[in-house]
């Protein structure tokens, strides 16, 4: 059943859900939700699994339709709609869901009850457009969701305050060991894990630069190696880049760390301005 | 064989110091087994070159299994070139680099075309792009730094060479590596889903590649 009709689509709207795992030998990246815990909160409130298929929003100025009755969910960046984030709510059919201003965060998530859908390529609806799989939306795009359940929701239900996130208060950033910190030199590793960092605006769902400090690569040319998301690979401008889920699935620059998954989900939602530190994991 | 841990989940495997044709026939010998037996704790696994990577389910002890892992992978036995699928892929070449890299090695352009024919390929690695192949085996003379400046946009079924590998374009984007011609061959099309989503991809890490040039 169709349920919202996209009126503009702002900086970036795309179906998203975990990702699809499993074809990295393919060259298949994972795509999925930059920020796993917005989007699993998104989905819990509406009465989702986790990984049901949502939309994640870039900034602001995406502007829907809905066009049945359904309870929606917002988490992740607040923007200004009026259901705020971290809420869900059951909305009438024709009035317009809006995201004129973001507040804090980079990534909005919107979930409907029952779940988006969207066509599973590779066993996952996360669009990856570079990848030639799936698209961004575009206005007039109408969106279906899967069945309602009977059980009838009324009311505001909100996710708890311990679980919400001030995303210009980003905690200690956890980091592993690259495969080649033993190559960086023991300067630039201080200089790595001491610097203040911040997420350059040169960056997407294929990687964010980082900017804080230059690093001095180590000498001499690797070979390319598969990769794992979360991976902080040096290149010989010492500007670090971090990939992120629709990045390549290999890499021939010295990864001098790799970002916890956990962390990873905060680092994703950090503005260009946001300064975080990290902390050794091991 | 050696690993070293890559995050909380996963490991990567070093199967060796070089990567010469006896190391790929380890790397094929394990991403065979792999796909065969679909292991639980292993929700992603690929290679490049001389390292095999594995990624784990949450929670699970990665030191054991990637120890486990290794003792599996040394008594397999290698899987060489010869027992791997060739793909015969038809190429016209009429690239926009082939007469400026043609020029660059002092060669004719006939003489790039059958130079660049002549090898079977291997197929390195899959990456860039869902499908792009990295292909091992190029001649020398044609060996060719990336271009200064990337094109904003390649098509699809592009011919190129970059360094000392040759690839093919599997879907439109940025590239910098020469280009030599185009084949008609679809090596990555999402709607060829029969008899499963694998059919996505023409080439396999581990097959063979032989270019065929074409009117």
């Amino acid at each position: 059943m169709e349920v919202l009709e996209i009126v503009k689509t702002g900086l970036g709207a795309s179906v998203q859900d975990l990702g699809r795992i499993g074809w990295k030998r393919f060259g298949v990246p994972p795509s999925g939700v930059m920020d796993p815990h917005a989007a699993a909160w998104a989905n819990r409130l509406v009465g989702n699994s986790d990984g049901a298929p949502l939309l994640e929003l870039l900034l602001q100025g995406a502007k829907f339709r809905v066009l049945t009755e359904r309870r929606f969910a917002v988490a992740g960046a607040e923007a200004g709609a009026r259901i705020s984030a971290w809420h869900a709510r059951s909305i009438a059919r024709g009035e317009v869901l809006e995201f004129p201003r973001n507040q804090k965060g980079l990534w909005t998530y919107v979930a409907v009850h029952g779940g988006f859908e969207a066509g599973e390529v590779l066993g996952s609806s996360s669009a990856y457009p570079r990848g030639g799989i799936g698209r961004m939306l575009q206005p007039g795009d109408r969106l279906s969701a899967g069945s309602a359940s009977d059980v009838l929701h009324v009311g505001e239900s909100w996710t708890a305050w311990s679980e919400q996130r001030d995303y210009d208060a980003p905690p200690l950033s956890r980091v592993w060991r690259g495969p080649q910190w033993e190559l960086f030199d023991p300067a630039e590793q201080r200089c790595f894990l001491d610097a203040e960092w911040e997420v350059s605006s040169r960056s997407d769902r294929v990687g964010y630069r980082l900017e804080g400090a230059r690093l001095n690569a180590p000498a001499g040319e690797m070979r390319s190696e598969p990769v794992v998301v979360g991976s902080i690979q040096v290149p010989p401008n010492g500007q670090p880049i971090v990939t992120m889920r629709d990045g390549p699935t290999v890499g021939g620059y010295p990864k001098i760390g790799i970002v916890d998954p956990e962390s990873l989900s905060w680092l994703a939602q950090c503005r260009p301005g946001v300064r975080f530190r990290w902390a050794p994991a091991e | 064989m050696r690993w070293t841990p890559c995050g909380p989940h996963a490991a990567l495997i070093e199967l060796a110091e070089t990567d010469d044709a006896a190391t790929r026939a380890r790397s094929r010998a394990i991403l065979r087994f792999l796909e065969r037996e679909r292991v639980r704790a292993i929700v992603d696994f690929s290679a490049a070159f001389d390292k095999v990577l594995l990624e784990f389910r949450t929670g699970e002890d990665v030191a054991a299994l990637a120890s486990q892992w290794m003792r599996k992978f040394s008594a397999l036995k290698p899987v060489d070139a010869a027992a791997s699928a060739l793909h015969e892929i038809p190429v016209v070449y009429d690239g926009e680099d082939i007469a400026e890299l043609a020029e660059r090695h002092g060669l004719g352009v006939g003489e790039v075309i059958s130079r660049h024919s002549a090898p079977i390929y291997e197929v390195v690695l899959l990456g860039f792009s869902p499908g792009f192949p990295y292909l091992a085996g190029l001649d020398p003379k044609l060996c060719t730094p990336r271009r200064a400046s990337p094109r904003p946009r390649v098509p699809a079924g592009s011919v190129a060479i970059g360094g000392s590998h040759t690839g093919i374009y599997s879907i439109e984007s940025p590239g910098g590596w020469h280009l030599l011609g185009t084949t008609p061959v679809r090596i990555f099309d999402p709607a060829r889903r029969e008899p499963d989503d694998e059919a996505m991809f023409l080439l396999r890490a581990g097959d063979r590649v032989k270019f065929v040039p074409a009117e």
